[in-house]
């Protein structure tokens, strides 16, 4: 799960330009929308493509993302669970 | 004074204003489905190969007049300008005439790599625009306006400042945008189209359906408004200073230029307000809570959206003609798709055809990058 | 029309008020070292397209030491031209589905296949909630945007504008001239 954590960030760093963003900076519990990171919809939808390119999950309901990319571990929770890459 | 002399609708709902006006006031519509795996007339739209279906009003690109050495977007656009200058008598070759073009964007089709035809430097906007100012033999510089899904309107209002504070006399104002795999992909990512006719301001709303035309207002600078001619008053275009796509919550710059072209102006007087209304959930809103701020939630209003699609650079030409001729014969044109009101403030949706009276309307239009834009238009010059 | 301030950006320089700053990168790297040294406070800046990034940073170093608070204001009307409307973008999302077997069309570049959206970074940036537009012209007509600029301030409300070209070919090729005209 950690290397899969690190491999998110390192991935959600690259997709969403977050060019002054380190790994190190993202606590894997910490909301990534609101506040923390302060992503916003544009971001959210961008995250859809990226599990669907680099897990091949796809996302049909933008609004399921609220849940699934809260923080690093909900992603990776959801990812292990439903990956079919 | 600013005055409207001729206008066109080139659209897959007919090549004549009348014609679309007829079909719209039926209620019908050249929205369809098309899905990858459908056989559809004509090949543009296997060509698009996109995976995922989409609603669109397309051209049937068989009835459009060939126009060898033109793209689809500048055929469509001459063919809008050509019929809507015949019913003038204004000379094309005067350099006191101003084209100003409205498009998102114009060929970027040829992107796709399937048409051949035409090299690279169609892509670039004032070229193409050059192309079809050259087949009229217009000798001033076109202008285009590429202002995201306001552009048909803020060239409408750039169009009579010109007017207004230059020397031309006359601004042929052509809206037009053509639908491509690029744009309905972009769409698509954006999760912002409807798996069905669109639905604005309705509370089972969920998206927009996507369209194109060509659509053309031709202005004159004239000293008095005929009694029986369209003035366009007033325009204003203002920011959101928000975000770069989602509307603002508290429809600040949507507020803001609706409530500059109303200012001072006698609600009585303002039939209807024609509204973006793009069937999205959040553009109705947004539209909602700006009507509700500007204290016009009693007025009647109106989205097109359901006839037509979002026709991007069209738009905001193609809507004003109908609202304008719509006033002609005393009505607001009913919002097709809408049933249920499901925005949060309390706005007067018209669902059928309806008598109102007043001798204006006010025509919004939002867009990505923050932009809003209003403009009032009215019969027979100064109340 | 007065014009105040203005600023030049190319490939290879940045020039505010005549004055050439010390720069040492190139092409789309230069625009990089300018919000670096100085912006700097502003993540969202990655995420924009090149033409964006060039208007963006012009508009910092024009507008530096007006109002370091950005109240907000309507009287300011942020209009732009240029030649390539947002091609350099266009073919970097066209490059997202171009390919049936690896088709993910990006939202995030999506975004910004539309030239005015510079305009609206700007806004935003700065606070302005008055008029944004943006014009195409096949070339650099001085007569013609001076026309529009002149009939930009028919709004009433508009008291200055800031104006200019702002063209981005390709990631290396640009070029910005924008300066601020008041009534």
């Amino acid at each position: 799960m950690e290397e899969l954590a690190l491999e998110l960030k390192k991935r959600i760093i690259e997709v969403l330009n977050l060019e002054d963003v380190q790994p190190e900076d993202i606590d894997n519990d910490a909301p990534l929308f609101g506040e923390g990171l302060g992503l916003d919809s544009i971001d959210a939808l961008e995250l859809i493509v990226m599990m669907e390119k680099d897990y091949g999950i796809k996302i049909k309901d933008p609004s399921a993302g609220k849940d699934i990319f809260k923080s690093i571990n909900t992603i990776a929770e959801f990812v292990t669970k439903n990956r079919t890459k | 004074m600013i005055q409207k002399i001729a206008d066109n609708i080139y659209s897959p709902l007919g090549f004549t204003t009348a014609e679309n006006y007829a079909r719209v006031k039926q209620g019908d519509s050249m929205l369809r489905k098309y899905a990858t795996d459908h056989a559809v007339s004509g090949s543009d739209v296997a060509r698009l190969d996109l995976p995922e279906p989409f609603v669109a009003s397309l051209f049937d690109w068989d009835k459009v007049e060939p126009m060898e050495g033109y793209t689809p977007f500048e055929r469509i656009v001459i063919q809008s300008v050509k019929r809507a200058a015949e019913q003038t008598d204004i000379d094309l070759h005067s350099p006191r005439v101003l084209l100003v073009v409205s498009t998102t964007k114009g060929n970027i089709d040829l992107l796709d790599g399937h048409n051949t035809n035409f090299s690279d430097d169609r892509l670039q906007l004032g070229n193409a625009a050059q192309r079809i100012a050259d087949y009229f033999g217009i000798v001033s510089r076109p202008l285009v306006v590429s202002n995201a899904c306001i552009s048909g309107l803020s060239a409408q209002i750039t169009a009579m400042r010109m007017l207004e504070t230059s020397d031309y006399e006359t601004a042929i104002v052509v809206g037009a945008d053509v639908q491509s795999r690029f744009i309905i992909s972009g769409f698509q990512s954006f999760k912002a189209l409807s798996p069905a006719e669109c639905r604005p301001f309705d509370l089972e709303r969920v998206g927009l359906n996507l369209g194109e035309a060509a659509a053309t207002i031709i202005y004159n600078k004239v000293k008095r408004v005929a009694e029986d001619s369209w003035q366009a008053v007033k325009g204003a275009v203002r920011n959101d200073a928000s975000h770069i796509s989602n509307p603002s919550k508290t429809a600040e710059g949507c507020y803001r230029s609706l409530r500059s072209v109303t200012d001072g102006v006698d609600r009585a007087d303002i039939a209807f307000i024609n509204v973006h209304g793009t069937s999205t959930l959040y553009n109705d809103e947004m539209e909602a809570v700006a009507i509700a701020r500007a204290g016009l939630q009693d007025t009647p209003i109106n989205s097109l959206k359901g006839y037509y699609g979002h026709t991007m650079g069209a738009a905001g030409v193609l809507e004003t003609i109908l609202s304008m001729h719509a006033l002609d014969e005393g009505l607001v044109l009913a919002t097709r798709g809408f049933e249920e009101l499901g925005v949060s403030r309390r706005v007067n949706v018209s669902a059928q055809n309806m008598p109102v009276s007043g001798n204006a309307f006010v025509k919004l239009l939002s867009g990505f990058g923050g932009c809003n834009a209003a403009m009032l238009f009215r019969k027979g010059g100064e109340a | 029309m007065n014009v105040r301030r203005w600023v030049k950006i190319t490939p290879t320089e940045a020039i505010v008020d005549g004055k050439l700053l010390d720069t040492k990168a190139t092409g789309a790297a230069l625009l990089t070292e300018l919000y670096r040294n100085y912006t700097n406070d502003y993540p969202k800046f990655f995420k924009m397209d090149e033409l964006s990034k060039l208007g963006f940073i012009a508009a910092e170093l024009l507008l530096k030491g007006e109002d370091e608070n950005h109240a907000e204001r309507e009287d300011r009307a942020v209009i732009l031209f240029n030649r390539c409307s947002s091609i350099c973008n266009d073919r970097k999302y066209q490059d997202t589905i171009s390919r049936p077997d690896d088709f993910f069309p990006s939202p995030s570049i999506f975004v910004y296949t539309l030239p005015n959206i510079v305009t609206g970074e700007i806004a935003i940036r700065h606070h302005y909630y008055g008029e944004t537009a943006f014009y195409v012209l096949d070339e650099p007509d001085e007569t013609l945007m001076r026309q529009v600029i002149a009939a930009a301030f028919a709004d009433d409300t508009t008291t200055s504008v800031l104006t200019g070209w702002v063209d981005c070919e390709t990631h290396d090729n640009f070029y910005a001239h924008i300066y601020v005209i008041d009534k």
